[in-house]
């Protein structure tokens, strides 16, 4: 479940002893000339189609012999209330326990026997469902993609049986300890908002949770409009519209009475510590309200957390780290790993650390880093952010490796910006972004401002709330 | 068999990825500013129109030359603005018999270091200008040096990848950095609550006892002070040597990637060559034995009744691996083994992810469907050049210990009974499936290519050997099957060359 950060990093990947026994044509690409204004890019063009009932069919062919295809739904734990918290990822759960066309074994026999993959994966704004599979069988994964979002049978037995699935899951989210203090920063950060609630929801209503309020929230929020269809690999895009007008006809693309409103979420500067001495490394996020999916500041904000940068212990270099606090945590034997973050939200977001280390270090590796955090605001140099551009220029084009990774940005992307943004485009808005840019973003979403903070284990060398407070700022001459 | 000498081909840039991206630097400075001002929801309408690539029918071709130092370079193209190219190695902790073990763990950690032309920063500056990263990865008989780089930075890359696969410096800071990393992660694997690594290195000793892959492959703790700068140089001169590696390139044009090789690689020595001293005089010749398997048993008593490193207890575990010797990826029987694989499969009793994921393999349907006091249960194939180890990896509660080796040892057994059609036919399509979508990612590719056999060793007929050692190559007309160069003919079966022992 990649429902929290998704960092940009663990690129090369891959390289273990696995071995490659069928080689299949691969397709390359070729580039038509053209004029000097123009820009080449030796990817191939998205592209959009807008079905009659609103939902949107967006896709990318690289003639691949497999591909991805994916439903992405612009509805999650946000969008619920405190009755029925933890509603949508049930709702994930119990997409694949059968429909009224097929049995729970005939869906998991079907999709097993065509090699492809099933999954699903709810966050607080998105929820997302999508195969894998080979390009010939995308027909077969539309339809059952459209079968299980529209007559999954939600059986009572398999409500029951599943409650005891997400307890354990419960569990298991609750072992990862970066899961346990993300869910602790949103619950202070956004403190009696929809947003400070956990995906997963309360353990009370888990249990409680009821057909009726499974089918409520399906045809709340499961429109036309809310829906992309999205497609990468090998995946031909008039004939995946096709398929999503024959499969999907029926899906409303309109409301009754009023449609559900996003309510908006406040951000508030507070802090929860979770004490807990018996455990060997403290865990702790601290954050600012960064800025929402489209604002254009997302931009320098990434840079600048590509400024500071993410390490961990087992990194190589020693010393000779690019990252100031990469390299003080080296000198200083600061901490076990660090990683800058920038979740976004439609209208908010979080920009922090979050980091692991020895309960004495805590203060020191604080102070390093507030100390980062206003230079950023201050004087921090044009070689560094050119150098953070190339890194970031680098990351976000190297994740799109890969069908799934290529689905997945479409699929997003078409949900928070309503387009995809062609890549020589955010080429060039990151390009824009000089030191000035991200000195006077960094000042007006850190400098001075309130952060929430989350510390789970031995943290009683968190400095006070009021000291972290006056560290965002400086007093100088 | 391709033989060229690369010396009169002009530099070319990579044709087939032209790339360019658009930067603000074509348009007038406030209207580069006014891009941040711009919502990431609204296209910028005073960018120039790109143009897309498009499908073409023609099929990629992997390309392969030999160049006179006996350095094979191989490329591919593909869609992207990015390739990746690699030096990939016949290297690895089973050729560490003769030197004290965890050399490889080391020379991981030491890559991309000061080189005799670069400074670190110089590399990692590079990588930074280039848009690039960097990785280096060993197994237990290949390492790979890798980068990932806009197209456009091939030659930069390659010149890096030569620099620090030919010519590393090693100084003794580094190595003393090295030695801090290798400790993190021998305190890493003890303390992390997943225990795969620690497994995966016992069942091959167990497997191979003192040989070959049976050799360990993270450092031993009492190897970690011993290892030094001058152990390290004579294992490389040794085995890093141009005859023993691919140079692979994915989304690269061959004739460039060739000539950057001949200029990076053949025409600038190994710093071992331009300083005989480094190093041991003595000659320690590679270790050619052939894996030895030798079965055995290897347990460790440890207390895992609280591996949790939060509040949360995780639930006390015994792991347990049983394992066979099956074949090498070159062996007639190789693609029988992964669907084999794949028939039982298998994972974790509690896992995310929806149908897919083996839900009616048999160490599903017959193991952990069946016995709920199982965590996990999964077959895997390691496969290496001259033999391999088909294993299933199970954990429950160490008082289900017992029941759990019977268990496993019965599917064992029942693998050679009856195979029903239906799982049969699929576990083959999972199997293409699994190597179809691998392939989807570069890196991949790239290994892929990095281990297609070289041109002039297509002749051993497959029957005139033992099967146990010598794997033929597959014709190259065949489907590429898989993976690593097969090695020269010369291995002899059931002798081991004695290998003097390691002295500084």
């Amino acid at each position: 479940m990649s429902r929290l950060l998704r960092p940009a990093g663990a690129l090369l990947k891959n390289y273990s002893n696995k071995s490659f026994l069928v080689k299949n044509v691969r397709y390359r690409g070729t580039i038509a000339a053209a004029s000097y204004e123009q820009t080449l890019l030796n990817v191939p063009a998205t592209r959009v189609t807008v079905l009659d009932n609103g939902m949107r069919v967006a896709s990318e062919d690289s003639g691949a012999p497999t591909a991805t295809v994916g439903l992405w739904i612009d509805t999650g734990s946000r969008f619920e209330t405190d009755a029925n918290n933890g509603v949508a990822h049930f709702l994930e759960h119990m997409a694949f326990k059968g429909t009224s066309k097929r049995s729970q074994t005939d869906l998991e026999l079907e999709v097993e026997n065509m090699g492809s993959h099933l999954n699903a994966y709810t966050s607080r704004e998105q929820t997302v469902f999508y195969a894998k599979c080979f390009s010939e069988d995308i027909g077969k994964a539309v339809e059952i993609l459209s079968d299980i979002i529209q007559n999954s049978k939600f059986g009572e037995a398999e409500i029951e049986r599943e409650r005891g699935v997400i307890l354990r899951e419960m569990q298991e989210v609750e072992s990862n300890l970066q899961e346990v203090v993300f869910d602790h920063l949103h619950a202070v950060a956004f403190q009696g908002t929809p947003l400070g609630r956990t995906i997963l929801g309360p353990t009370k209503n888990i249990k409680s949770i009821s057909r009726a309020d499974l089918i409520d929230y399906i045809t709340t929020h499961y429109k036309g409009p809310r829906i992309v269809l999205a497609g990468a690999g090998g995946v031909n895009h008039e004939t995946l519209v096709k398929m999503a007008e024959d499969n999907f006809k029926s899906l409303g693309g309109s409301y009754v009475g009023d449609a559900p409103e996003v309510a908006p979420c406040r951000f508030t500067g507070a802090e929860i510590r979770v004490r807990d001495d018996s455990m060997p490394l403290a865990h702790i996020a601290i954050s600012v309200e960064g800025a929402g999916w489209s604002d254009p500041d997302n931009i320098p904000l990434m840079v600048a957390n590509t400024i500071i940068g993410s390490w961990d212990r087992t990194h190589g270099g020693g010393a000779h780290n690019a990252s100031n606090l990469a390299q003080a945590a080296v000198v200083g034997n600061l901490c076990h790993s660090f990683q800058s973050f920038n979740t976004c939200y439609k209208d908010t977001g979080l920009w922090g650390m979050y980091f692991v280390c020895e309960p004495l270090k805590i203060e020191e590796f604080m102070f390093n880093l507030q100390s980062e955090w206003m230079r950023l605001c201050t004087n921090v140099t044009d070689f560094e952010v050119e150098r953070a551009k190339n890194i970031l220029r680098t990351n976000l084009l190297l994740q799109l490796d890969g069908t799934t990774p290529i689905c997945e940005d479409i699929g997003r992307q078409m949900l928070c910006y309503n387009r995809r943004i062609p890549l020589h485009e955010l080429d060039a808005r990151i390009e824009a972004v000089t030191a000035d840019v991200v000195r006077d973003t960094c000042y007006r979403y850190i400098y001075d401002k309130c952060p929430a903070i989350a510390a789970v284990g031995p943290c009683e060398g968190l400095p006070d709330y009021n000291r972290v407070r006056s560290s965002m700022y400086w007093l100088r001459v | 068999m391709l033989r060229l000498c690369a010396k009169n081909i002009p530099l070319r840039s990579c044709g087939t990825q032209i790339v360019r991206r658009c930067s603000g630097d074509v348009k007038t400075a406030s209207k580069a500013s006014d891009i941040t001002k711009v919502p990431l929801s609204k296209s910028v309408e005073w960018l120039p129109r790109p143009v897309y690539a498009t499908v073409s029918s023609t099929p990629a071709q992997t390309q392969v030359t030999t160049l006179d130092n006996g350095l094979r370079v191989a490329s591919e193209p593909k869609f992207g603005n990015f390739c990746t190219v690699g030096v990939v190695i016949d290297s690895g902790s089973r050729y560490e018999v003769a030197y004290p073990s965890g050399i490889s763990h080391f020379l991981e950690k030491l890559a991309f270091g000061r080189t005799v032309n670069m400074t670190r920063d110089d590399i990692m500056g590079k990588f930074e200008r280039l848009g690039g990263i960097c990785d280096c990865q060993s197994s237990r008989d290949t390492f790979i040096y890798a980068t990932s780089v806009e197209s456009k930075g091939m030659p930069e890359a390659v010149e890096v990848l030569a620099e620090v696969v030919l010519r590393p410096q090693l100084l003794p800071e580094e190595v003393t950095d090295a030695r801090m990393a290798v400790t993190f992660d021998l305190e890493d694997l003890q303390l992390r609550p997943e225990k795969d690594t620690l497994l995966m290195e016992m069942i091959h000793a167990a497997g191979y006892r003192d040989n070959t892959l049976g050799l360990p492959k993270i450092c031993p703790p009492e190897n970690v002070m011993k290892i030094d700068r001058p152990t390290l140089f004579t294992y490389l001169k040794k085995h890093h040597t141009p005859s023993r590696m691919v140079l692979a390139g994915v989304g690269v044009n061959h004739d460039a990637l060739v000539e950057c090789a001949q200029k990076h690689f053949v025409e600038h020595p190994a710093i071992w060559e331009m300083e005989p001293s480094l190093g041991s005089s003595r000659a320690i010749e590679v270790d050619r034995s052939v894996a030895q398997y030798t079965g055995g048993i290897i347990k460790e008593d440890a207390d895992l009744s609280d591996v949790s490193l939060g509040p949360n207890p995780l639930p006390e575990l015994a792991h347990l691996v049983i394992g066979l010797e099956s074949v090498g990826h070159q062996h007639k029987d190789f693609v029988t083994c992964c669907v084999l694989n794949m028939m039982m499969g298998g994972g974790g009793s509690f896992s995310a992810g929806g149908p897919g994921k083996g839900m009616y393999t048999r160490l599903y349907t017959n193991v952990l469907n069946r016995y709920h006091w199982m965590h996990n249960a999964t077959a895997y194939n390691h496969a290496y050049s001259d033999s391999g180890l088909f294993c299933i990896h199970a954990s429950a509660h160490p008082s289900h210990l017992g029941e759990l080796t019977q268990v496993l040892t019965r599917e064992f057994a029942a693998m050679a009974g009856h195979v029903g059609k239906e799982e049969l036919q699929r576990a083959k399509v999972q199997l293409q499936s699994m190597l179809l979508m691998n392939l989807e990612s570069r890196p991949v590719v790239f290994e892929d290519i990095a281990r297609q056999p070289p041109p002039q060793s297509i002749n051993p007929p497959p029957s005139a050997l033992s099967p146990h050692f010598q794997p033929p190559a597959p014709p190259a007309s065949a489907p590429k099957y898989s993976t690593f160069n097969p090695k020269s003919s010369t291995f002899s079966p059931h002798h081991q060359p004695q290998i003097p022992a390691f002295t500084p």
